[in-house]
């Protein structure tokens, strides 16, 4: 029982102060979910702003766009035909996160052809 | 009697490290994640145990933010989840036990992420989930953090109202909040309870009483709620 009462406590501490996180994610969960789940025009619509989102307005202690948003964000624009956006996009994440190239780059070379 | 109290410690000591098992430091429990210091992780579709057929997909786009959020460079989900599509490999069971240096050469992955979902019980006022996490190295194909174990995330409502029908409307509520709660919410307490052990990448600030902490359970059984997520 004692631990129990422990255990609650502890969890409890642990929810009650937020410790700040690296990324933002705005409503990166909820909308993720919600086009994984319908897949349609107003999922999608809400998908796109969700990414701008979290790339114009990082709150996160590191400041920057974190890992895969730049790169799945261009692969949603590509799919919408916004490919010469989509393509910038995908620059990025190889710009910032520069351990993503072998992956980006054979996804580019893909589309040149 | 001093022969008496001997007898009596060491049987208390016989006793005692029967029953507790010694707490390992992270370094020593994840020491190929200190030695290799992994950068990127690949997440693989969760392999599913159960007849939940959605699971695999929504446990599969709750992933990332954690790991990143631990200082990793995670693979693009979408992406990656698009390629392993195109190329019949949208199945953890196919890679769990096998090299996994190609996941290395085509996504730059140091370390491939593999989840098994093995239990999905709803009953009154909980989802039970039975999970597994297991981290293998590109490079050495070794297990570089594993852990597993059983999830009881409660959906129960309080009872707000008071009173007999406070307490009709709360049972209701709860019954209702069980059957409606999604994969993702349960699956965000799951990774958030199982991940929290993870030793820091690269992108976060050194911790610097990571080496003095102490590893979780490998093998858990415990009741959450939804504050636990992230």
């Amino acid at each position: 029982m004692k631990k129990i009462i422990y255990f609650s406590i502890s969890v409890f501490l642990l929810c009650s102060c937020t410790t700040p996180q690296l990324y933002s994610w705005g409503k990166y969960q909820t909308t993720s979910y919600n086009y994984l789940k319908n897949n349609d025009e107003k999922s999608t619509k809400e998908l796109v702003k969700t990414y701008q989102n979290i790339i114009d307005k990082q709150t996160g202690t590191r400041r920057v766009v974190p890992p895969g948003v730049y790169a799945d964000y261009g692969f949603l624009l590509l799919q919408i035909n916004k490919s010469t956006e989509g393509k910038k996009m995908l620059a990025k994440e190889i710009e910032l996160y520069p351990e993503s190239k072998v992956f980006i780059d054979r996804i580019l070379k893909k589309l040149e052809k | 009697m001093k022969k008496i109290t001997i007898f009596f410690v060491i049987i208390a000591t016989a006793f005692t490290s029967c029953t507790t098992t010694k707490p390992i430091l992270k370094t020593v429990a994840y020491k190929g994640i200190y030695s290799e210091k992994p950068l990127s992780i690949l997440v693989m579709p969760p392999i599913n145990k159960t007849t939940a057929v959605d699971a695999k997909e929504y446990f599969h786009s709750t992933l990332n933010i954690p790991l990143a959020n631990a200082g990793f460079y995670v693979i693009p989900p979408y992406l990656s989840m698009e390629i392993l599509k195109k190329e019949s490999a949208y199945d953890g069971e196919l890679f769990i036990n096998a090299p996994l240096t190609k996941f290395g050469e085509i996504f730059g992955a140091d370390m491939v992420l593999f989840t098994i979902i093995n239990k999905w019980d709803k009953t009154y006022g909980y989802v039970s989930v039975g999970v597994e996490y297991v981290i293998k190295s590109t490079k050495t194909n070794e297990i570089l953090y594993s852990r597993k174990g059983t999830i009881n995330y409660s959906t129960s409502v309080s009872n707000t109202g008071g009173g007999l029908v406070g307490a009709l409307v709360s049972v209701a509520a709860t019954a209702i909040n069980t059957a409606a709660t999604k994969y993702v919410d349960v699956a965000r307490v799951c990774n958030g309870y199982t991940l929290s052990d993870l030793p820091l990448g690269k992108y976060a600030p050194v911790n610097p009483k990571e080496s003095e902490e102490f590893a979780g359970k490998n093998e858990f059984n415990v009741t959450l709620n939804s504050k636990y997520g992230y």
